[in-house]
């Protein structure tokens, strides 16, 4: 370590970016070296003069809040353009089309008169359709009552098409069908009906060990707004609490945020199995001191109650 | 607080959501990140109206391209390259309307612009010190602006908003090494500005 090092890097040590070992070998040279300790100072003194003069402040609450509406009010007009993306050129637009009936499926369940837009990503490759056709209907072509939109992608040969289908269809199957599984995972996200809603989940809630299922009925546990069908998720997602931390974080912020006392409190029985986690203890001696039921405040600390003590 | 921890591990799912089109969750994504956004945009435009703007595009940019992230770098490396590139625009048409913006001469002859200044502007309870606060700030605006966008961008990172050197390689999609010589050069040029300025 030689004092041409030193001066190289001392940048790179006022911003903690040196190697522990070599930051310690800087340090021991300063301490030799009169020049290198003067240099060190210096940019020491540069650093601090730098941020106090010029501090980089926190946005005020106001500034981000304007900012936060702002941005909610563009992006109510602004098109999710990914939403119904299939990334298609020509040849591949037949392909898709030659295999409608997956497409016409996604209409399914019951009442979806209205002229529904294709939402949904094809995730099985045409090949896989075929086989599938033990349960599903004799392909058709699926009618098409009318394209809304097209928009070329400039610079590529793709394009996005926004069609309406109008034609309801039925699909039967196991839930370990994949057409099956694919609808349930679309009606539990974005069916109007919250009956329907809470059906779907109810089935998914038999597979939760697919991690697509599982996202899902996480997705239902945070914001469904109907207390119903975030009940059922929770049911669904129990036993994974355990052993998946993205289950358990879930469920804990129910535990914390859901406005309904019921899927709170279910949330604790579910919890009861990983009470020792830190975390979740955290929560619960929150809820303890702060939730708005009293049959919750109890509850919670019932379970702290078994705990036993750690420090 | 416990849920603000359980948010922030809980990305992924939010993210996979927001890529089916939910915009609740891509709100929620949002206000996981938007106020270093705005930070970064209100340090280094100094003024809240191009910070406001910057925020918005950056957003805007990130809900129409959700679609695309697939994965191969974090979320916020993914955010902050969005916001940083928007920036980088801010800084080198600033530098372009240089001649048309109010410049001025300092003792030495040089020219720089009149930037705006975000440093607190409240009447303390030393005025004299507040004065040589708000030079030195002065100071060292003017100093920044003689940066290379690219050497302002870094070491804004660096130093105003502690990012890793590597990290700002890979938000500037190059290496930490370019970022590393980068920063050198901008502190190197900062302590010589500021050395003359005495």
């Amino acid at each position: 370590m030689n004092c041409d090092w030193v001066k190289q890097n001392i940048t790179l040590y006022i911003y903690d970016e040196l190697a522990d070992d070599a930051r310690h070998e800087m340090e021991q040279h300063a301490e030799r070296c009169g020049d290198c300790a003067a240099e060190m100072e210096s940019a020491r003194g540069f650093r601090v003069q730098m941020s106090a003069a010029l501090p980089a402040a926190e946005p005020t609450p106001n500034l981000l809040a304007a900012s936060r509406m702002r941005l909610s009010e563009a992006l109510e007009s602004a098109e999710p353009v990914h939403r119904w993306r299939w990334a298609l050129d020509i040849a591949g637009w037949l392909q898709q089309v030659r295999f409608a009936p997956a497409l016409a499926a996604v209409l399914l369940m019951v009442g979806f008169a209205g002229g529904v837009m294709a939402s949904y990503k094809l995730l099985n490759k045409p090949a896989e359709v075929a086989q599938v056709s033990k349960s599903a209907p004799a392909p058709t072509q699926a009618s098409i009552a009318g394209i809304t939109s097209i928009i070329p992608d400039p610079g590529s040969r793709k394009v996005e098409i926004q069609y309406d289908t109008v034609q309801p269809e039925k699909v039967e199957g196991t839930i370990d069908d994949p057409r099956v599984q694919q609808l349930l995972l679309f009606a539990a996200r974005s069916n109007y009906n919250a009956g329907v809603r809470m059906d779907s989940v109810d089935l998914l809630a038999q597979r939760p060990e697919d991690r697509q299922v599982r996202d899902a009925l996480i997705f239902a546990l945070r914001y469904d707004n109907n207390p119903g069908v975030r009940l059922k998720a929770l049911d669904g997602l129990g036993p994974y609490v355990d052993n998946d931390t993205s289950v358990r974080n879930a469920v804990l912020e129910a535990l914390l945020n859901d406005s309904n006392p019921g899927v709170r409190s279910e949330a604790i029985v579910l919890l009861k199995s990983v009470k020792a986690d830190a975390a979740v203890r955290q929560a619960l001696q929150q809820l303890s001191r702060q939730d708005r039921s009293k049959f919750i405040r109890s509850e919670s600390q019932r379970v702290l109650n078994t705990l036993p003590e750690i420090d | 607080m416990v849920s603000q921890t359980l948010r922030r591990v809980d990305d992924t799912t939010l993210i996979r959501e927001a890529q089916r089109g939910n915009r609740v969750a891509f709100e929620e994504l949002v206000r996981q990140y938007d106020r270093a956004v705005l930070r970064l945009a209100l340090h280094l435009t100094g003024s809240e109206q191009d910070a406001q703007d910057i925020y918005q595009e950056a957003f805007l940019k990130a809900y129409r391209n959700v679609g695309n992230f697939r994965f191969e770098c974090s979320f916020y490396t993914w955010i902050y390259r969005i916001v940083t590139n928007l920036c980088l625009d801010h800084l080198r048409k600033r530098n372009v309307r240089k001649e048309d913006a109010g410049v001025a001469t300092d003792a030495e002859g040089n020219e720089y612009s009149v930037i705006e200044q975000t440093a607190d502007a409240r009447p303390g309870a030393d005025p004299e010190r507040d004065l040589m606060r708000r030079e030195l700030g002065n100071r060292i605006g003017r100093a920044l602006e003689r940066l290379t966008p690219r050497e302002r961008m870094v070491f804004e990172l660096k130093h105003y908003h502690g990012l890793k050197l590597r990290t700002i390689g890979e938000v500037l999609s190059t290496t930490e090494e370019t970022a590393k010589n980068t920063l050198f050069r901008a502190t190197q040029k900062l302590r010589g500005s500021l050395a003359d300025m005495r």
